[in-house]
C-alpha cells in the first residue's frame, strides 16, 4: 500500500507540480490550501507524512505544525524559502522532523519522505531500555518516564532510542543524522540539536541541567545513565 | 592636533574603502583645520603684542631719554654759569672750580681755557669729546651730541662761555638709562612671547571645542561605517550643533534607507523568484522521469530546458546568499572539523571525487571551526570555476602558513593574468575567457560568493600562478592555484571537553572561536536567542562548540 502525503500549500501551482511529482514517485498526494483545513483533512484522512510550507496565509506553517502535533506523532516536513535564517531552527521547535528548501529537488523530497517512513524498529532492538526513571520500549514504540507515557514523535523517539542503545558511547552529529535521519556527512546539525533539546524537555528531570542527555563539546552527545 | 590629524587620515581611509572619490595627498599636505587656527591665533597674538610692546618701548624711550636730557642740559648750564662766575675772578683756582661743580654720578665736568684743557676725569679729557663737538662749540655755538665711549653710550653737552675764552663740557654716561631700557625691551619681548603662546593656547583650546562635535561626527561615522547602521547624533543643546546633528542624522537616515531598501529588493527579488522556480523544477522532474516517451527533439528541448533552469536556480541561490552577506544576516554555523577530512568530503561534495587530497603532514589532524556548509560551497565553486575556464582541478591541497591553514585547488588551465587577479572575485566580472566559453553554468557570482565566505570566516582568498598569465606550454604549464587560507584552532581548545556541565563547554567554546569572529557576534547571538524566535542552541547546548553567529556585512 502506498503512502499516503498531505500537502500544505497555498500557491496552487507549486501544488499541482508537487502533486505530479509525488505521484509520479508513488504517493497518494492530499492537498490542501491553508492551516486550518490542513488540520480538519488531517482528522479525515490520516496522512503518512505532513509536508507545511511555512508561508502561509492565516495560520502559518509554525501554527500549523504545533498544532498538529497536540494530536500526532506523525512525521512533518517543513518547506522553507530560506536555509539559514530563524526560519529553520523555528520549524523544528515547532514539531517538524526535517525540512526542505525551496527550489527543491523533488527527488531529495522524496528521499526524505522514505527516510521518515523507514524508521521502523530493526529487528536486534532489545524490548526495553532504560536509563535513571526513563523507560524506553522499541517494541511498543513508547516512552514512560517515572511510569507516565511521554508522546515523542517519531524522529524523537528514534534519537532516543540510538542514544539509550548506547549507553555512555558518544555519538557525533553526523553519525545521529546519519542514523536517524538519513544524511550524509553535510547534513544540517541543527536537526540534531534541536531534537536533543525537545528530548531533553521531555525525560529531563531539569532540561537547562540535562542528567542523562549530555553534551560531549567537540565530539557529540551521549547518554549517562 | 595630531588626533585630529589622526582622525582624519581614518576618513580617508573609511572614504577610500566606501569607493567615494576622496584626494587623500592634497589634504595631507595642509595643515589640519585645529593646526590652522592654532597658528593663526599665535601669529595673531604675536602681531598685536609686538606692536603694542614696540610701542610701548619707544614711547617710553623716547620720554625717559627726554627726561634726561633736558635734566643734563639743565645742570650742564648751571655748572657753565658757575664756571663763568668763578672764571671772571681775578685768580680762579680751575681745580678748586671743577671740584665745586654739582655733578650727578657718572656726569664728568671738562673745562677749555685759553686752549688749556682741564677735566675731572682722567679717562674723560679733550680727546673723549667728539672732535665735532669741540670744533662747534668751540666756535662759539652750543651743542650736544650722543656719542660711545668704551661700549657705553655717553652724552656730551658742549657750552661755549666766550666772556672768559672759555667753553664747558659736560659728558654724562649715559650707561644706567641704557641698561634700565634693555631690561624694559627684554620685559617687552617676554610678555609679546607670552601673549603669543597664551593666544595660540587659546586657539587651539577654542577650536578643540568647536571641532568636537566634528570628531563626534567623525567617530559616529566611522562607527557607521563599521557596520552599526543604527547610531546616531546625539542633538545638542546649541542651535547650531544640533541643526549639524539634525542634518547629519538625517542624511544617515536616508543612506539607511536606500541600502536597506536595495538589500530588500535582492532578497525580495530572489525570494518572489523562488515560488515560481519551484513549480518549474518539480514540474521539470515530472518531464525529465518521462523523457523516454518522447521524441528526440522534444527530449533535447527538455534538456536545453533543465540545463538552463539549473543555472538560473544557482542564480538565485547565489543572488540570495550575496543578499544575506550585504544585509548582514549571514550566519556562521560553526563546526570543529579535522582539516583533511573537510578538505576530502568538500572535494566529494563539490563534484571533484576523483582528484587527489593531498594533506601536508605537519598540518594533518589539525582542527578548523568551520561552516561545513559554506567551505563546501567554496571548494565546490573552485572547483566548477576550474572545470569551466581551466580544464578541471587537478589537485586539493591542504598545506600549513602562518596564518592558519592553506586549503588550495589548483588547476593546470590558462591561469589568470596577473591583472585580472583581483578583479575574478568581483560579481559578476567576465574576464578575458568570457568571450572563449560555450555552454556554461556560471552564475557570475561564484568566486565572489567564494570571496565572502571566506571572508566570514576571517579568512583570505587570492590566486596564485606563473606571472606570464600561464600560457606558457600551450595553456598547460605552469600549476594555478586559488588559495583560501583559513584560521586554525589553538591546540588547547581543540581537545574536547568531557566536562558535563554544559556551561563550562560553553565557555571553553568561546575561546575556541576563530580569531576573525569578534566578541560582538557573539552578543548578536545572544540578542537572536533572547527575542525566542531563534531557537539556535546555546552553547553548552551543542557537541562542537556549535554556534550560530551573525555577521555584520563589512560593505
Amino acid at each position: 500500500m502506498s503512502s499516503r502525503i498531505l500537502l500544505v500549500e497555498d500557491d496552487e501551482r507549486i501544488r499541482a507540480s508537487m502533486r505530479l511529482a509525488l505521484e509520479d514517485e508513488g504517493y497518494e498526494v492530499d492537498e490542501s490550501g491553508s492551516g486550518e483545513t490542513a488540520l480538519e483533512r488531517f482528522g479525515e484522512t490520516a496522512a503518512d507524512v505532513v509536508l507545511i510550507d511555512l508561508m502561509l496565509p492565516g495560520m502559518d506553517g509554525f501554527e500549523t505544525c504545533r498544532q498538529l502535533r497536540r494530536s500526532s506523532a506523525v512525521p512533518v516536513i517543513m518547506v522553507t524559502a530560506r536555509t539559514d535564517t530563524h526560519d529553520v531552527v523555528a520549524g523544528l521547535e515547532a514539531g517538524a522532523d526535517d525540512y526542505v528548501t525551496k527550489p527543491f529537488v523533488a527527488k531529495e523530497l522524496s528521499a526524505r519522505i522514505r527516510a521518515l517512513l523507514r524508521r521502523t524498529r530493526s529487528v536486534d532492538d532489545p524490548d526495553m531500555l532504560t536509563f535513571g526513571d526513563v523507560e524506553v520500549r522499541p517494541d511498543e514504540g513508547t516512552v514512560r518516564r517515572a511510569g507516565h507515557e511521554v508522546h515523542c514523535t517519531r524522529t524523537e523517539f528514534r534519537l532516543l532510542c540510538e542514544l539509550a542503545a548506547n549507553p555512555g558511547k558518544v555519538l557525533s552529529r553526523e553519525q545521529l543524522l546519519d542514523r536517524v535521519w538519513g544524511y550524509d556527512y553535510f547534513g544540517d546539525g541543527r536537526l540534531v540539536d534541536v531534537h536533543i533539546r525537545r528530548l531533553r524537555i521531555k525525560v529531563e528531570p531539569d532540561a537547562a541541567n540535562p542528567r542523562h542527555i549530555l553534551t560531549v563539546r567537540g565530539m557529540g552527545y551521549k547518554l549517562a545513565v | 592636533m595630531f588626533a585630529s590629524r589622526h582622525r582624519l587620515s581614518d576618513t580617508v581611509r573609511l572614504t577610500e574603502q566606501a569607493g567615494a572619490p576622496w584626494r587623500p595627498r592634497r589634504r595631507r599636505a595642509r595643515l589640519g583645520l585645529r593646526a590652522r587656527v592654532t597658528v593663526t591665533f599665535g601669529l595673531g597674538a604675536l602681531a598685536l603684542s609686538a606692536t603694542m610692546a614696540g610701542l610701548t618701548y619707544f614711547t617710553a624711550r623716547q620720554f625717559v631719554l627726554n627726561e634726561r636730557q633736558s635734566a643734563i642740559l639743565r645742570q650742564a648750564y648751571v655748572n657753565a654759569s658757575l664756571a663763568r662766575t668763578t672764571l671772571r675772578s681775578a685768580s680762579p683756582d680751575i681745580t678748586q672750580l671743577l671740584d665745586s661743580l654739582d655733578t650727578v654720578p657718572g656726569s664728568r665736568s671738562v673745562l677749555e681755557l685759553k686752549g688749556q684743557w682741564y677735566a675731572t676725569s682722567i679717562s674723560v679729557g679733550e680727546h673723549a669729546i667728539p672732535l665735532s663737538l669741540r670744533q662747534l662749540v668751540l666756535t662759539g655755538t652750543p651743542a650736544t651730541q650722543h656719542f660711545a665711549l668704551a661700549n657705553t653710550p655717553q652724552l656730551a653737552v658742549g657750552v661755549p662761555i666766550p666772556s672768559v675764552d672759555a667753553a664747558y663740557f659736560e659728558v654724562f654716561s649715559l650707561d644706567e638709562l641704557s641698561r634700565t631700557l634693555r631690561i624694559l625691551a627684554l620685559a617687552l619681548a617676554g610678555a609679546a612671547l607670552v601673549t603669543t603662546v597664551a593666544g595660540a593656547v587659546i586657539g587651539r583650546w577654542a577650536s578643540g571645542r568647536v571641532l568636537r562635535p566634528l570628531a563626534q561626527v567623525s567617530k559616529t561615522a566611522e562607527t557607521i561605517a563599521a557596520g552599526s547602521r543604527d547610531v546616531r547624533l546625539v542633538a545638542d543643546d546649541d542651535r547650531e550643533l544640533s541643526a549639524l546633528a539634525s542634518s547629519f542624522n538625517r542624511m544617515t537616515d536616508a543612506l539607511q534607507e536606500r541600502i536597506a531598501h536595495e538589500e530588500r529588493f535582492t532578497s525580495d527579488v530572489s525570494h518572489e523568484l523562488r515560488s515560481p522556480l519551484t513549480t518549474l523544477a518539480t514540474s521539470l522532474e515530472v518531464l525529465e522521469s518521462h523523457r523516454d516517451e518522447m521524441t528526440e527533439r522534444t527530449g533535447h528541448a527538455l534538456d536545453l530546458l533543465a540545463a538552463e533552469l539549473r543555472r538560473f536556480q544557482h542564480m538565485v541561490d547565489d543572488l540570495m546568499e550575496i543578499s544575506r552577506v550585504d544585509t548582514g544576516s549571514a550566519e556562521l554555523l560553526l563546526d570543529e572539523v579535522d582539516v583533511g577530512e573537510l578538505a576530502r568530503q568538500a572535494a566529494t561534495a563539490g563534484g571533484a571525487a576523483g582528484v587527489p587530497v593531498e594533506v601536508d603532514p605537519k598540518v594533518a589532524g589539525a582542527r578548523l571551526q568551520v561552516d561545513k556548509r559554506r567551505i563546501e560551497r567554496v571548494v565546490a565553486n573552485l572547483v566548477a570555476n576550474a572545470a569551466q575556464h581551466a580544464g578541471g582541478v587537478t589537485r586539493i591541497g591542504v598545506e600549513p602558513s602562518d596564518g592558519g591553514v592553506r586549503l588550495v585547488v589548483a588547476d593546470r588551465g590558462p591561469g589568470v593574468a596577473p591583472a585580472e587577479r583581483e578583479r575574478v572575485f568581483e560579481r559578476f566580472y567576465r574576464g578575458q575567457a568570457a568571450g572563449q566559453r560555450g555552454a556554461t553554468n556560471g552564475t557570475g557570482l561564484g568566486l565572489s560568493l567564494v570571496a565572502e565566505h571566506v571572508r566570514l570566516h576571517g579568512g583570505r582568498v587570492w590566486v596564485e600562478g606563473d606571472d606570464s598569465g600561464g600560457t606558457v606550454d600551450g595553456g598547460r604549464g605552469a600549476e594555478n592555484r586559488f588559495v583560501v587560507e583559513l584560521p586554525v584552532l589553538a591546540a588547547a581548545t581543540a581537545s574536547p571537553d568531557d566536562s558535563d556541565d554544559p556551561d563550562s563547554a560553553a565557555g571553553c567554546a568561546r575561546g575556541a572561536m576563530p580569531p576573525a569572529v569578534p566578541a560582538t557576534v557573539r552578543d548578536e547571538v545572544t540578542d537572536g536567542n533572547e527575542d525566542g524566535h531563534d531557537g539556535a542552541p546555546a552553547d553548552g547546548d551543542d557537541p562542537s562548540g556549535h554556534q550560530s553567529a551573525r555577521r555584520p556585512a563589512k560593505r
